[in-house]
């Protein structure tokens, strides 16, 4: 029995051994600048999106149920043909109400579109990331929309982040709110350059502005279109704190972002000849790796 | 000894189905009620459980699966995950005599320690493999509040995990043999 016991402990010691090499391997792969779906990603997305979308779009049925099940479980039995009555027209005005802020909602986002000289695919919001270290959002477009990665996400409001993995059907972007992704920006009054960075908690900061930039808050925040990803001009947020420490070179500037994304339904992917610079990125990351296994 | 295997792949397969049900719950219908700052992360203690409960030679195996469908929820990836639950296994076969399940409390607050060594765990990795421990405090305490909700909740996934893995009182606070 102990023998046993200690052949099955030398089996998960061996297995652990082996698992954590392998983790070791996948964590030196991975970028959380950028990502690539495998087919088993793809595969399981492609399963499990239509339920998250599902669960999205019938949010408001959802909760238009529950207003009418709480609204009717206190009638008695002589109003209960009126109220139902009322319900229904209630629900039909309330579907009336989301449809027409649906329409102005659209109407904004293609009217701002317009001014934007690039190909524009629409696409809804359908999840969001699953985990609290990341601000990742999913939506119901993918390669054969023609999304491709790095393409940088609008709304109307501004701007969202872009494409860091593409799916079949859908696709993840890494939004302003993740400490990975970086926007090259300026601030329109005085033209000051710096970077803004998410600090997950639903607001930016702007980093590397020199201490004697005459900043104020209120201040609007553009894209600087520099990099390569994001093009110029694109709303990112407004100064909301300005810290200036005694030490230091810098300002540490704090930054709400322009979209509101606790009420972002729809996005505008901008559609570019953005695969130069993705295969580009990618070379220069297989190249990383290749160098750094012949330096070892 | 055929009987054992396809019990432990049943077991398996419901703790997958489990997860992927979790998983929905926290990135589209929490989101879509309005309740989008904090997520809480399930697949955790899904896999402390296994960790921590099982004595299987697989667990190793298992975590690495479970990490894998997880991948598609998050951008996460599937290695941070596997490294922080095998790390809390060989901590768990460590300790494994001081561990107590018996009382919910219990459950909660060992669940809870753990969580805070995951997430630190986590952090300290991503900020070592971004180069920059800047957001290292945001990343860390931005956890925080998804796992006090979820060590409330773990008796519960716990007692659900018993069930799936046939795991007895005796079983569960000396780790199910399978």
């Amino acid at each position: 029995m102990r023998t046993l016991l200690a052949e099955s402990s030398k089996i998960k010691i061996i297995n652990y051994l082996l698992v954590g090499i392998i983790s070791i391997y996948g964590l030196s792969q991975k970028k959380f600048t950028i990502g690539e779906m495998t087919l088993f990603q793809k595969v399981v997305t492609e399963l499990l999106s239509p339920i998250q979308s599902g669960i999205v779009s019938s949010q408001q049925s959802f909760s238009s149920f529950i207003d009418n099940y709480f609204r009717i479980v206190n009638t008695n039995k002589e109003n209960r043909f009126l109220r139902n009555k009322i319900n229904s027209l209630e629900a039909e005005l309330f579907q009336l109400q989301v449809a027409k802020k649906e329409n102005a909602r659209l109407k904004g986002l293609l009217n701002y579109s317009k001014e934007i000289p690039f190909e524009k695919i629409m696409a809804k919001v359908i999840g969001w990331d699953s985990s609290n270290q990341f601000k990742v959002l999913r939506i119901n477009k993918g390669e054969r929309d023609g999304i491709k990665a790095l393409a940088p996400v609008i709304t109307h409001q501004g701007l969202v982040g872009y494409i860091y993995r593409v799916g079949v059907n859908y696709s993840d972007i890494l939004t302003i709110l993740d400490p990975n992704n970086r926007v090259d920006s300026i601030v329109e009054r005085t033209r000051t350059h710096g970077i803004v960075e998410g600090i997950l908690n639903n607001r930016c900061v702007m980093k590397y502005v020199v201490k004697n930039e005459p900043l104020e808050i209120g201040d609007r925040l553009l894209t600087a279109g520099v990099g390569g990803v994001y093009p110029k001009g694109i709303k990112v947020g407004i100064v909301t704190q300005i810290h200036k420490e005694n030490t230091g070179l810098t300002l540490n500037v704090e930054l709400t972002p322009s979209v509101d994304f606790h009420r972002l339904e729809e996005v505008i992917v901008l559609k570019d000849k953005r695969e130069k610079l993705l295969n580009k990125v990618l070379k220069q990351n297989k190249e990383g790796s290749h160098r750094a296994i012949k330096t070892q | 000894m055929q009987s054992k295997l396809s019990k432990t792949i049943l077991s398996f397969a419901l703790t997958l189905g489990l997860l992927i049900f979790f998983e929905i719950i926290t990135s589209a219908f929490l989101p879509a009620l309005g309740w989008s700052d904090n997520r809480i992360a399930f697949p955790v203690v899904i896999i402390l459980f296994l960790a921590i409960k099982l004595n299987s030679p697989m667990v190793a195996w298992f975590i690495l699966a479970l990490q894998l469908v997880h991948s598609v929820f998050s951008i996460e990836g599937w290695a941070l995950g596997t490294m922080a639950g095998i790390t809390a296994g060989i901590v768990a076969g460590y300790i494994k005599e001081v561990l107590d399940f018996s009382t919910p409390l219990l459950t909660m607050i060992t669940v809870q320690i753990f969580q805070v060594f995951w997430f630190l765990f986590i952090t300290i990795v991503i900020s070592l493999k971004v180069g920059s421990f800047d957001h290292f405090a945001s990343h860390f305490f931005s956890a925080l509040p998804g796992t006090i909700i979820l060590s409330v909740m773990s008796p519960g996934v716990f007692f659900l995990l018993d069930k799936i893995w046939s795991a007895d009182q005796a079983g569960t606070q000396r780790g199910v043999s399978l």
